[in-house]
């Protein structure tokens, strides 16, 4: 079965956050909880200030540190495509996974809304869930953290496994720019303008991701917390580059 | 005891929507337990297939780019938007607004259906008391006014203003019915506003009175002036494919030099960044113009040379300008002696603020890259002086020769669309062609001496004027796609005006203008229509997109295409005969589309039923191209088709001379008037050169107030998902702060994070600021997005206050350009 | 004692009105508001006042079941007086805790069943959940098997050995909680497990001082000779240096705290120069050690009370700084989410402290009038009557005259 990665080359993000409202409407997130992120910084002096940006979704951990202290196994590493997903039916909402994880992309979705007036009452559910937008997609998998919340559980990006999970197998590479790919391929990869993200079968020696991890020496957020990313950052590619740990060892195959 | 009853009351348990439901209740022992032990049941049926899921191809309408979207609907309900493949400009991407279009259709906040006002008074948070009314009733209102004013020969006093038009079947439709009705007010487009700066100044030089079409995949540096290329610059989506080809994938990497007031994520993205003062761009242009020359970088096939090959400009040194050859431009020695000779990096770096060292790095690197293009918007042109800071920018493509160049920059074709199912010219009745209407100005006088004689619109002015009663009081005012109360500088005044006039909306949200509305036509949005759309300047060749509704109307709206036709067939006499025979806006596209029939897209599009299911008719290839100074046509296999000095006059310089005029045939035409209003040299104001820029306001720092890249065209404000999106160095996370240097603020004593206060000489405003080094210590930053005193609840009253308010409304007396980003303010705790 | 029974029905009245008026906001503000009722967020703050609430008694109830077993096992019939008292009210603390963490559970029924068999051994909380379970259960069989009238320390050997591994392994996992959270360095270290041992230990004996007063209402002439001799003989030594134990760990936390350079340790400058960080350690510990050093002041029954009241404050503060300042850091958030978070309980969190504070009171005031913790101390039961020792300070000579 494959491991999907994603590889995002910073050479090219804009920093346009497309990638979080594509993510927001397709999985019909409350404003301002992203599951993918663009995160902004800045540092220097006026005239010489640099501003810097940077694109983060749920890293999908090989060795997911939220997983293992999930204390009802509501939070699960997915054998068929090493996706990392929440079984809204098992979750207690205790939030443990949202301290144990250190890339700060977990959300409990009954906390105060961070635009006013909350969007969650003015469009009520009627069957317990958080909200019901007349635009919510018809895609609905409780069991995998698809579909609107119900109250009291933590959600989070799925890597859109209700598209990825339906690519045709032994797939190496979900391209949107091939017509044929693109309903598979996850929101955000597909709306980025400037194609700074791919998406592809890790464990395939063959795809473009493992080539341009490869090629462009990909790198990942926080190794050092031993989570093993499944989503690779490049910029530069020097051959020449900062370990992300002081002994590099192979991943696991998922 | 009391409270456990009322907890346990279902009623009270569902009136409190966003709870944890299962903790209030679970813990209470009463129906949420078993909510708490029950699997959440799947909401579908069965896992969602696509196969059960329509997708439109329809266009999108957050900013005048017109990408190509596939709106996914299913059940009868709006889900997805995603970039269409298909789509030139989309190519199955999207920018962040992109997906956001559903929230617009979905808005809580939607007009439902026409509308009168009952409360005769009209006020900012006055309520208007509005009543539903028939669609019957609404448009036989509109048309008896209209019917009336004709009767008494007042035509005139209705007025017709537009922002965003669209095509042939909205705003297209507008100049037929100002001719036919009598009204020279109809339409009067907001170009004024937006961007009308570059078009003059391209007018004033090449003779297009047009934004231009880039081929920046060609292009090995691009200089932007103040353009936003990664916030707002069109069609944003596809300058980020752009950027992440040029900047990721294409060998050699395009070199970019950013020039702007603030440092935002273009800058954070160029090689070179440039904090430049603001109003000053033009000196940074001129020095760099005056670097080419001296180190001979320009582009000698294009511009011409000397005769004999030896570089003779010098700075601060007189060229005999006989010693010149010159090509394709026209006063390049005359520009030289009167402006550029003095002009050096050194004296730029005194006006600009930059660096010398910076300069001259960008002049020589900008005249020795080939193909290279400037580009400039509202930042460098937006000023008293804007005219001048454009064709200055503009001259160095010029200089480097990139004017209709492989690499470089053209301008837009149109589509090849059918004509109208009938002439207007044949409906004109004798009042239509000399009533008394004719005599009059235009409200805003644009193209009269005492206003603005060479401008193209001055929407900013018909507010005021009515106002003023200068040349008229407007009796009836309609308005399509534009807020005017929010957008217009000084909105204080157009509420002041609006007052005393009857006014029609067509907007399907609460805006600010429609609060002022006696009468509400709520148009469709957009996901909703039928309606044409010609590209905006894009590559240059020509584009015809389609908005093809992907539902049924959710409400009893109309589109305003279909809106202005029904009221044109009340129209009494032969007006009202040319809107029968045009029948409704499906026919007009209907008959566009038989254009396709002869010329067929590249996609295979040749009629309305394949535009309709395509979204998009194009052709892939521009006409015409300037090889190494020579002009070539298109022959269907590549440019070989050499063109004469008069063909070139006709399609690319549109100028007397035929050439790219340094010295300005358009304004010396105008040169008395010119000089009367601006204090200008008689001799000189052709030219581009260096002025001061004059600073409204009364304050000490500049306002300086972007559109950023979650903007989405009057709607941005309202959108959950925007709102709480709305970074990167401007917003915050729900909110907006004013961008403020800590310098700056040590000096007056406010700390990051306090409220602040902003006052000009009109008002003031108030917000919360932080502290960036990316801002400028003369300058304080915040967006033009917030303020909103209407246009629904996400928007209204969130901080910090609209810009509009303390901005002064100041023209650039050439171009008519309102200029926005020209106010200084002062600023003091709050 | 008719008396004592009077004002313990009192105590249980102003306990149960309490509980119930707390429980009522509480539940009215979740029914309104849900968890947007409490101050949490998503930018980084996941646990606030409620886990601190909750984490505060069940570490109290393990340090008094520790005592208690502690007891059992090596003290003798000396600190016979206060072992039912300690176990009864390592129930009860649980049962405050408990409630406030059901509260601040997405799905607390959920919990009960998915926890035990979901099987997640990598998961802390799964084993804490697990020890809680016969934590609790070995606790309600002591409890059972004294309620006897005529039990001996002798036959609780066993089920003090169990009792106590059971507690040291509920605060040790607890420990883990926080201290395997490596990417937070101001949680995490190899010996926050032996912290909590310690910080525990001290909760249970500031507990076992302040609520054995209470039993007495704050009358120091009307205790029973059994706990006079065990107030004024090693208890208060054993508080003072588990006070003293306690501030070491914190002191030193702090210390390499500060020094530390590593992202995350920031916080120690900032709860380093918090007001109530210095509350907490000169008020709340340093104080209360010096009075409990002092021969003079340590035996004083008055003392005692206000060692034991500042400590029982001073530990709610540290676990707040503690479990607060492992999240002040957001985790990638960009330049907009301050560099430091901040956090304040809002209204229905610090109602929920109420909500354990009382609901523990009326359990424990329930034991001390139908469970007879009182019974032991008392001469007229078990233990013989001794005059009073020398140790016996000035202050309760005075009282007591």
């Amino acid at each position: 079965m494959a491991k999907w990665g994603m590889v995002i080359d910073l050479d090219k993000c804009t920093g346009c956050q497309a990638c979080t409202t594509a993510c927001s409407m397709e999985n019909n997130r409350l404003p301002g909880e992203n599951w993918q992120d663009v995160l902004f910084y800045h540092e220097g002096t006026y005239p010489n200030v640099k501003l810097m940006w940077f694109p983060r979704p749920c890293m999908h951990c090989e060795n997911p540190s939220c997983v293992s202290v999930c204390p009802t196994k509501a939070t699960y590493k997915d054998p068929h495509g090493g996706f990392v997903l929440m079984d809204w039916n098992r979750c207690i909402g205790c939030k443990y996974c949202q301290v144990a994880c250190p890339y700060g992309v977990r959300f409990y979705v009954d906390e105060k809304a961070p635009v006013q007036p909350d969007i969650r009452t003015v469009f009520p559910s009627a069957d317990g869930r958080v909200w019901d937008p007349p635009y919510r997609g018809p895609q609905d998998d409780p069991g995998r953290g698809i579909g609107i919340q119900p109250h009291g559980v933590v959600s989070k990006c799925t890597f859109c496994y209700h598209r990825v999970s339906k690519a045709p197998a032994g797939i190496a590479d979900l391209d949107e720019d091939i017509p044929a790919l693109k309903e598979y391929v996850p929101a955000c990869v597909r709306t980025c303008a400037p194609k700074a993200r791919f998406f592809g079968d890790l464990d395939n020696p063959e795809s473009t991701v493992n080539k341009l991890i490869a090629d462009k020496s990909g790198v990942r957020l926080k190794d050092e917390t031993g989570n093993k990313p499944q989503v690779y950052y490049l910029s530069g590619g020097a051959a020449a580059s900062v370990p992300s740990l002081r002994s590099m060892t192979p991943s696991d195959p998922a | 005891m009391e409270i456990i009853k009322t907890l346990l009351s279902r009623r009270r348990f569902l009136q409190a929507s966003g709870t944890a439901g299962a903790v209030g209740a679970a813990a209470l022992g009463s129906g949420g337990v078993l909510t708490a032990l029950k699997p959440v049941r799947a909401q579908a049926a069965s896992p969602p297939t696509y196969h059960a899921t329509k997708i439109t191809k329809s266009i999108c309408h957050q900013c005048p780019a017109r990408c190509g979207i596939d709106v996914y609907t299913t059940d009868g309900r709006v889900h997805a938007i995603y970039g269409s493949s298909e789509h030139p400009i989309s190519n199955g991407k999207l920018c962040p607004k992109g997906p956001l279009g559903t929230y617009i259709l979905y808005d809580p906040d939607r007009f439902k259906g026409p509308m009168k006002r009952t409360n005769p008074q009209k006020g900012r948070d006055i309520d208007p008391g509005f009543v539903p009314i028939s669609w019957e009733e609404a448009l036989d209102t509109v048309a008896g006014r209209l019917n009336t004013l004709r009767d008494k020969g007042e035509s005139h006093r209705f007025a017709l203003c537009f922002g965003r038009g669209w095509g042939a079947s909205c705003a297209g439709l507008l100049g037929p019915f100002g001719k036919l009705y009598g009204s020279q007010n109809v339409p009067i487009g907001h170009s004024s506003m937006c961007s009308d700066g570059s078009m003059l100044s391209k007018a004033a030089t090449d003779g297009n009175a047009s934004y231009s079409a880039y081929d920046y995949r060609n292009a090995n540096m691009l200089l932007m002036f103040g353009v936003g290329f990664l916030e707002a610059f069109r069609p944003y989506n596809n300058n980020m494919q752009v950027w992440g080809y040029i900047r990721g994938e294409r060998v050699p990497k395009t070199r970019i030099t950013a020039v702007d007031v603030h440092l935002n994520t273009t800058l954070a993205g160029a090689d070179r960044a440039l904090l430049i003062k603001p109003g000053t761009d033009g000196a940074l242009a001129l020095a760099i113009a005056h670097v080419i020359l001296t180190e001979g970088l320009w582009e000698r096939p294009f511009v011409g040379d000397f005769k004999d090959g030896v570089n003779r400009f010098k700075t601060g040194q007189h060229v005999d300008p006989g010693t010149f050859e010159e090509k394709w431009v026209k006063g390049l020695i005359e520009w030289w002696n009167i402006e550029l000779k003095d002009r050096t990096p050194e004296w730029a770096a005194e006006i600009t603020t930059l660096y010398e060292r910076d300069i001259l790095a960008t002049a020589r690197e900008f005249g020795s890259t080939r193909p290279a293009i400037a580009l400039f918007e509202r930042g460098v042109h937006a000023h008293s002086n804007g005219i001048l800071n454009g064709m200055a920018v503009h001259s160095l493509n010029a200089l480097v020769g990139s004017l209709f160049a492989k690499g470089g920059l053209m301008y837009q074709m149109g589509p090849s669309y059918g004509a109208m199912p009938v002439k207007e010219d044949d409906f004109m009745d004798d009042y239509a062609k000399s009533g008394p209407w004719k005599a009059q100005p235009r409200i805003d006088l644009q193209g009269h001496e005492d206003g603005y004689l060479i401008a193209k619109n001055m929407l900013q002015e018909v507010g005021p004027n009515s106002l003023a009663g200068k040349p008229y009081k407007l009796d009836t005012v309609m308005f399509y796609l534009t807020n005017p109360i929010w957008t217009a500088p000084d909105g204080r005044a157009w509420e002041d005006a609006l007052k005393e006039v009857f006014v029609v909306d067509t907007s399907p949200f609460p805006g600010e203008t429609a609060m002022f509305a006696d009468l509400i036509l709520p148009d469709h949005t957009y996901l909703e229509r039928l309606q044409d759309a010609p590209t905006y300047p894009f590559q240059g060749w020509p584009m015809a997109q389609l908005r093809v509704p992907a539902i049924k109307p959710l409400y009893d709206t109309k589109y305003f295409g279909d809106t202005l036709i029904e009221i044109g067939k009340r129209i009494k006499g032969r007006t009202g005969e040319y809107y029968q025979a045009l029948g409704d806006s499906e026919n007009v596209i209907r008959h566009l589309a038989k254009g396709f029939e002869t010329d067929p897209g590249d996609n295979g599009v040749d009629s309305f039923d394949s535009w309709k299911e395509k979204g998009v008719w194009y052709k892939k290839n521009y006409k015409w191209r300037q090889i190494g100074g020579a002009f070539f046509e298109w022959d269907g296999k590549g440019y070989n088709t050499p063109m004469t000095a008069e063909q070139v006059k006709k399609e690319l310089f549109k100028t007397d001379s035929g050439r790219f005029e340094i010295r300005s045939g358009k304004l010396e035409h105008h040169a008395d008037w010119i000089a009367a209003k601006t204090g200008r040299d008689k001799d000189k104001l052709m030219f581009p050169h260096w002025e001061e820029p004059q600073h409204p306001g009364g304050g000490d720092l500049y306002m300086v107030t972007p559109k950023a890249a979650m903007h989405a065209e009057g709607r941005g404000a309202n959108l959950p998902v925007a709102i709480a999106n709305f970074q990167p160095v401007l917003g915050g996370r729900g909110t907006v702060y004013i961008e403020i240097n800590p310098k700056t603020a040590r000096e007056r004593g406010i700390a990051d994070g306090d409220l602040v206060r902003l006052k000009s000489h009109l008002g003031s405003i108030e917000g919360h600021c932080r502290f960036f080094e990316g801002c400028r210590p003369d300058t304080v930053v915040f967006p033009m997005e917030n303020g909103h005193w209407a246009m629904g609840r996400w928007a209204k009253g969130r901080s910090p206050g609209h810009c509009g308010e303390i901005t002064v409304n100041q023209s650039d007396r050439v171009t008519g350009q309102c200029s926005y980003y020209t106010t200084k303010v002062s600023i003091e705790r709050a | 004692m008719n008396t004592v029974k009077t004002k313990q029905t009192g105590i249980l009245s102003v306990a149960l009105i309490g509980f119930l008026v707390s429980a009522g906001l509480v539940l009215d503000n979740l029914a309104q508001y849900g968890h947007a009722a409490l101050n949490t967020n998503n930018l980084g703050i996941s646990w606030g006042f409620p886990i601190v609430v909750y984490d505060y008694f069940l570490l109290t109830s393990t340090g008094l079941a520790m005592l208690a077993s502690l007891a059992i096992v090596f003290g003798g019939e000396t600190f016979r007086p206060v072992i039912k008292r300690a176990v009864w009210l390592a129930l009860a603390g649980l049962a405050g805790g408990v409630a406030v963490l059901f509260l601040e559970l997405g799905h607390p029924l959920r919990a009960l069943w998915a926890i035990p068999f979901s099987f997640a051994f990598s998961s802390p909380l799964y084993w804490k959940v697990m020890c809680v379970s016969f934590y609790v259960l070995s606790l309600l069989i002591l409890m059972a098997r004294m309620l006897k009238s005529h039990w001996t320390i002798a036959e609780l050997r066993i089920n003090g050995i169990v009792t106590l591994v059971l507690a040291l392994g509920v605060t040790s996992i607890a420990g883990v909680v926080y201290g395997s959270q490596s990417f937070r360095p101001f949680w995490a270290s190899g010996d926050i497990p032996i912290a909590f041992i310690f910080e525990s230990l001290l909760g249970g004996l500031a507990f076992i001082f302040f609520f054995t007063y209470l039993a007495y209402a704050f009358n120091p002439a009307a205790l029973p000779t059994g706990v006079k001799r065990l107030f004024t003989g090693p208890l208060p030594r054993l508080l003072a240096l588990a006070i003293f134990v306690h501030l070491l760990f914190v002191l030193a936390r702090m210390a390499s705290g500060l020094y530390g350079n590593l992202e995350g340790l920031q916080v120690w400058h900032h709860v380093a120069t918090s007001p109530l960080f210095y509350a907490e350690i000169l008020l709340g510990l340093v104080l209360p050690l010096v009075l409990l050093m002092r021969p003079g002041t340590r035996n004083n029954p008055w003392v005692q009370m206000l060692a034991s009241f500042l400590v029982m404050n001073a530990l709610l503060v540290s676990r707040y700084e503690y479990i607060l300042g492992g999240q002040l850091v957001p985790m990638f958030k960009g330049a907009w989410a301050p560099a430091l978070l901040s956090y304040f309980p809002s209204p229905t969190e610090w109602l929920m402290l109420l909500i354990a504070i009382f609901l523990s009171n009326t359990f424990n005031a329930l034991g001390e009038l139908f469970l007879g913790l009182s019974s032991e101390g008392d001469p007229s039961a078990r233990v013989e009557p001794e005059p009073l020792g020398a140790q016996w300070g000035e202050g309760g000579e005075r009282l007591a005259s």
